[in-house]
C-alpha cells in the first residue's frame, strides 16, 4: 500500500467573522481527503468554493475549526510542528511577485535553504540544480522584476524545490498568467511530479489543466463534490457545468455526438484521443 | 462608419536609448460603429500599447489615432475630450477603485467631466444596472466586496463616462469560467442596450470567437490580421505558431484536416463539430 | 520603459574592487568620506583626488557612467561654488566691480569644495557600481551585527533591518511598476494630475495613493505568508549561500588605503591649510 501524505479527517473550517458582524458560514464542511506519496491531484473549484481554504489547511497556515489535518502523521494544529511540516510540503501561492523576496533569482531560490540553515555549499548545489529543473538557470542572475510572470512562478517553484520538501502545494499557480505562462509552469509542474516523484496538490479553475492530473478533486460550496479520476470526474457533464465549471470541449463533443448516436469507443478529454477516437468512426 | 481609424501607428519606447524598443510598427485599420472588435494577441504583442494610444496616454512615435475622423493628439483639449469619448478598462481594473462607497467610486469619472450632480446620480443607477448589480451596492465600501463584484463596480467605473467606444484590456483576467461568462454577458447587454462600439483585448482566441463580430490580430507590435471572426478562424495554423491559444475543438479539427479527413470550413465550436462529423457520416466517408 | 530601471546601479565587470569583501569597500568609503573632510590643503586633496581617480580606473565601470551620475548634482556644485566665491571674505582681493569683491582665497575654497564633492560622488558611486545590493545589504548586516548586542532587550534585531533593506530594494521597482498602471487607470477616467493649484494637486493623488496603499498591505500581507511557508523564523539559526571572505586581496587594499590615508594626514600636517 502507498504511503499517506496529507490527509483530512472530518474537516471543517470557519474563517474569523469581523467583532460586531455576525458568524460567517463555513468554508469547508466535513472534508476527508487523503493524499498519498507520489500523486498528482487536481483540485477543481470556482472562486469562493473552498479550494484556497483548502490548500492553507495542508501546511498550517490555517487549522481546522474541528476535525484534524495531518502532513506524515503530524496535526498541523501543533504549533510546535509548524516548521517540520513545512520542511515537508512547500507551497506556492496565486501571485508571482508577492513571493520573491530577493533582487536577484538565485538569492530567491537559496532563501528557503537558507531558512533551514543547510551548509552553503550543499545550498549551492540545491539552487542550481532547482533552477535546472524549471529552465530558469540561464536567468539565476537576473533582476526578478525583469523577468514575465510565468518565469516568475517557476523561480518560486524553484525556491520550493531547493527546500527539498517531499510535497508541493500550488494555491493557483496559473491564474495570473497569460497562456504561454500557464502552459510553462503546467509543464514544470508535471515534470517534477513525474521525474522527481514529488508529491503534487494543485488548485485550479482551468479544467484543461485539471484533466492533466492522476486524480481530481471537485469542491463545491464548502465541500467535495467528486474525487476520482480524470475520466470520472468529467463524465458528467451536466453536473460539472450546473457549478460553473468548463468540460473539455473533446468530452462536449463526444457527449453530443452520442445523443446523434454516434458514439466513441472510450471517454475522451485529451485532444490526441479525440482525434484517435473520430478516425475510428471512418 | 468608422469611429476609430488608426493610420501608421508607430510606437519606439525610449527612443534614442540603448534600450529602444520598437512596440507597434506602422499599424492601420478602422473600427465601425458599433462594432464588437476582439484584439487578440499574446503578452508582448503590442496589444497593450495599442489600446493606451486610444485615449491619448501614450503618444504616437508616428502615426495618428482618429476619433470620428479627427486626430485626438491635436490638442490638450483633444486628448482630454478623448479620455471621455472613449473610455478605457484596464486589466484587473478593480485595483483602481479608491473611493469610500461604491457610488462615488463610479462617480468619479463623470465628476472629472464636470457634469451636473443630477446627471452623475442618473448615470451611477444606470451603470451599476448595467454591470447587473443591485441598487443596495452602491452605499457599500468597494473594499468589502468579493473579487468579481470589484471588477464589475471598476467597469461600471468606466461605463459611466458613456463613452461612445468602451476598451476592455483583459476583463476575464483571473476569473473562473462563471465569472467570465457574466462578464461576457454584461457586455453583450450593455453593447445592445447603449449601441456603443465595444473593444475587448483577450489572449484567448476562444473568448473572443465567443463575444466579438470582429477580431483583430497582433503579433510583433503588427496587425496580423483583421476580419469577421470565420476569416480569422481560417488561418488558425497561423494563431497557433503565433503562439496564441485556440479552442481545443480547433485543434482537433485542424489535426483531422491534417490526417486527411476531408473537413469543410472553419471549426470553432462544438456544435459546429457535432454537424461536420455528421455530415461526414451521412456522406458515407471512410478513411 | 519604467521597466528597466536598475536598482543599486551595479555594473557587471572582473576587478580586484568588484572582488573586495563588501564589508572592505564599506569601511573604506566611509574612511575616504572622513579624510577627505580632514583634508586642508591641496596637497592633500590632489592625492586624494589621484586616488579616486586610479580607484576609478581599476573598477573597470566606464568613465562614461561616473559623468552619468554627476550630472544631477552639477547644479548644486555650482551653486556651493558662486555662494563662496561671494560671501568669502579672506585673502587678497583678486577682482572688484560694482559691489562685488573677489578674493583669492573664496576662489581656492570654490574650487576645493568642488574637488571634494566630485571625490566623493566619484567614491561612493564606485561602492554601488562594484557592490551587488544583496552584498551591500549583507555587508551592512555583518558589520552592524555587534549593534545586537545593544539591542537584547528589543525583539529587533540587525538582520531585520537586512532583511527590511533587501524587500525594499526587491519591491521598488514592483510599485514603481504599479503606481504607472493605476496613474494610467485614473488618467483614462479623466483625472486631472497636471494642473491646478498645490492643494488641488495634492487631491488628485489620493485616487492613486488609495489603490496604492491597499495593494501594497495585500502584497506585504501575502509576502508574510509566503516567507512564513519557507520556514523564515528570522535571523538565528539561518545560514547563507554567498559567504563573505575576507581575503589577502581585502588585506592589500586595506594596507594600500591606510598608506595613503596616512600619506594626507602627514601632508595635511606639513602644507598651510587653505580653508
Amino acid at each position: 500500500m502507498s504511503e499517506e501524505f496529507i490527509k483530512f479527517e472530518n474537516v471543517s473550517f470557519r474563517y474569523e467573522n469581523a467583532e460586531d458582524e455576525p458568524e460567517l458560514p463555513l468554508a469547508l464542511k466535513n472534508i476527508n481527503i487523503t493524499v498519498n506519496k507520489g500523486e498528482l491531484v487536481a483540485v477543481l473549484g470556482h472562486n469562493g468554493s473552498g479550494k484556497s481554504t483548502l490548500a492553507k489547511l495542508t501546511n498550517a497556515i490555517l487549522v481546522p475549526e474541528s476535525g484534524k489535518v495531518t502532513v506524515l502523521g503530524m496535526d498541523t494544529a501543533d504549533e510546535e510542528l509548524k516548521y517540520e511540516i513545512r520542511r515537508k510540503v512547500g507551497m506556492v501561492f496565486q501571485n508571482p511577485d508577492n513571493q520573491i523576496v530577493a533582487t536577484i533569482v538565485e538569492d530567491d531560490v537559496a532563501f528557503g535553504p537558507e531558512n533551514l540553515g543547510v551548509e552553503p555549499s550543499e545550498i549551492r548545489k540545491r539552487v542550481d540544480s532547482a533552477l535546472k529543473a524549471v529552465e530558469m538557470y540561464e536567468k539565476r542572475l537576473a533582476e526578478p522584476h525583469n523577468l514575465s510572470g510565468g518565469q516568475k512562478q517557476r523561480v518560486a517553484i524553484a525556491g520550493i524545490l531547493a527546500m527539498e520538501t517531499d510535497g508541493i502545494v500550488f494555491d493557483e499557480p496559473t491564474a495570473m498568467l497569460d497562456p504561454r505562462g500557464r502552459q510553462a509552469v503546467m509543464d514544470t509542474i508535471l515534470k517534477i511530479n513525474k521525474e522527481q516523484g514529488k508529491t503534487v496538490m494543485f488548485i485550479t479553475h482551468f479544467m484543461d489543466e485539471a484533466v492533466l492530473a492522476d486524480r481530481v478533486i471537485v469542491v463545491n460550496n464548502g465541500e467535495i463534490m467528486t474525487d476520482g479520476t480524470p475520466e470520472e470526474v468529467f463524465s458528467d457533464i451536466q453536473k460539472l457545468k450546473d457549478v460553473g465549471l468548463d468540460v473539455p470541449q473533446a468530452r462536449e463533443l463526444q457527449f453530443r455526438l452520442s445523443e446523434n448516436g454516434i458514439s466513441f469507443e472510450n471517454n475522451v478529454l485529451l485532444e490526441d484521443d479525440c482525434v484517435e477516437a473520430i478516425k475510428k468512426l471512418f | 462608419m468608422n469611429v476609430l481609424s488608426v493610420r501608421g501607428l508607430t510606437h519606439v519606447y525610449g527612443q534614442g536609448t540603448s534600450s529602444e524598443a520598437v512596440a507597434l510598427n506602422n499599424c492601420s485599420f478602422d473600427i465601425e460603429k458599433g462594432e464588437l472588435v476582439g484584439i487578440i494577441g499574446h503578452t508582448g504583442s503590442g496589444k497593450s500599447t495599442l489600446i493606451q494610444h486610444f485615449n491619448g496616454l501614450l503618444k504616437p512615435t508616428s502615426g495618428q489615432v482618429l476619433l470620428n475622423g479627427k486626430d485626438i493628439n491635436e490638442s490638450k483639449e483633444s486628448i482630454v475630450q478623448s479620455r471621455f469619448k472613449i473610455g478605457l478598462c484596464f486589466q484587473y481594473p478593480e485595483y483602481q477603485l479608491f473611493e469610500e462607497t461604491v457610488a462615488k467610486d463610479i462617480a468619479f469619472g463623470p465628476k472629472n467631466m464636470k457634469l451636473d450632480e443630477k446627471e452623475i446620480n442618473r448615470r451611477v443607477l444606470q451603470c451599476i444596472e448595467y454591470v447587473g448589480l443591485d441598487k443596495s451596492y452602491l452605499d457599500k465600501s468597494p473594499f468589502d466586496l468579493s473579487g468579481g463584484e470589484k471588477r464589475r463596480v471598476a467597469i461600471a467605473g468606466v461605463m459611466a463616462m458613456e463613452p461612445e467606444i468602451l476598451v476592455l484590456d483583459e476583463p476575464t483576467a483571473g476569473l473562473d469560467p462563471k465569472g467570465r461568462d457574466t462578464i461576457f454577458g454584461l457586455i453583450r447587454e450593455y453593447r445592445e442596450k447603449t449601441g456603443s462600439t465595444v473593444i475587448v483585448v483577450s489572449h484567448s482566441m476562444e473568448d473572443v470567437a465567443k463575444l466579438a463580430t470582429k477580431a483583430l490580430v497582433m503579433n510583433k507590435g503588427t496587425v496580423a490580421m483583421y476580419g469577421s471572426i470565420d476569416d480569422v478562424y481560417s488561418r488558425a495554423d497561423e494563431l497557433v505558431t503565433m503562439g496564441l491559444n485556440v479552442p481545443q475543438i480547433t485543434r482537433i479539427f485542424m489535426k483531422l484536416k491534417a490526417e486527411g479527413l476531408p473537413i469543410c470550413g472553419n471549426i470553432y465550436t462544438v456544435e459546429q463539430g457535432v454537424n461536420e462529423i455528421i455530415r461526414l457520416k451521412k456522406e458515407g466517408y471512410s478513411l | 520603459m519604467i521597466k528597466d530601471i536598475t536598482i543599486g546601479q551595479y555594473y557587471k565587470a572582473e576587478s580586484v574592487l568588484h572582488k573586495c569583501d563588501p564589508r572592505t569597500k564599506l569601511l573604506l568609503t566611509i574612511a575616504f568620506v572622513v579624510v577627505i573632510f580632514l583634508c586642508k590643503n591641496f596637497y592633500s586633496l590632489a592625492l586624494m583626488a589621484a586616488l579616486t581617480v586610479i580607484a576609478m580606473l581599476i573598477s573597470k565601470v566606464p568613465v562614461k557612467m561616473f559623468l552619468k551620475s554627476m550630472k544631477p548634482i552639477l547644479p548644486l556644485i555650482l551653486l556651493t561654488a558662486v555662494l563662496n566665491i561671494f560671501y568669502n571674505t579672506g585673502g587678497e582681493i583678486l577682482l572688484s566691480f560694482w559691489k562685488i569683491t573677489i578674493r583669492d582665497k573664496a576662489v581656492f575654497t570654490a574650487i576645493f569644495i568642488a574637488i571634494r564633492i566630485f571625490c566623493l560622488i566619484i567614491v561612493s558611486s564606485l561602492l554601488t557600481y562594484t557592490t551587488t545590493p544583496t552584498m551591500l545589504t549583507d555587508g551592512i548586516e555583518k558589520l552592524l551585527k555587534p549593534l545586537d548586542f545593544i539591542l537584547k532587550p528589543t525583539s529587533f534585531r540587525v538582520h531585520t533591518l537586512a532583511m527590511m533593506m533587501t524587500l525594499a530594494l526587491r519591491f521598488i521597482p514592483t510599485l514603481i511598476e504599479e503606481i504607472d498602471k493605476i496613474m494610467n487607470a485614473q488618467k483614462a477616467r479623466g483625472a486631472d494630475l497636471e494642473s491646478g493649484s498645490i492643494m488641488q494637486r495634492a487631491k488628485a493623488l489620493i485616487p492613486i495613493i488609495i489603490p496604492l496603499f491597499v495593494s501594497s498591505f495585500r502584497r506585504a500581507y501575502e509576502l508574510a505568508f509566503a516567507m512564513d511557508c519557507r520556514c523564515y523564523t528570522g535571523g538565528d539559526g539561518r545560514t547563507r549561500m554567498k559567504q563573505m571572505r575576507f581575503t589577502y586581496r581585502d588585506l592589500l587594499v586595506f594596507f594600500v588605503f591606510a598608506l595613503i590615508f596616512a600619506g594626507i594626514i602627514v601632508l595635511n600636517i606639513k602644507f598651510l591649510p587653505v580653508i
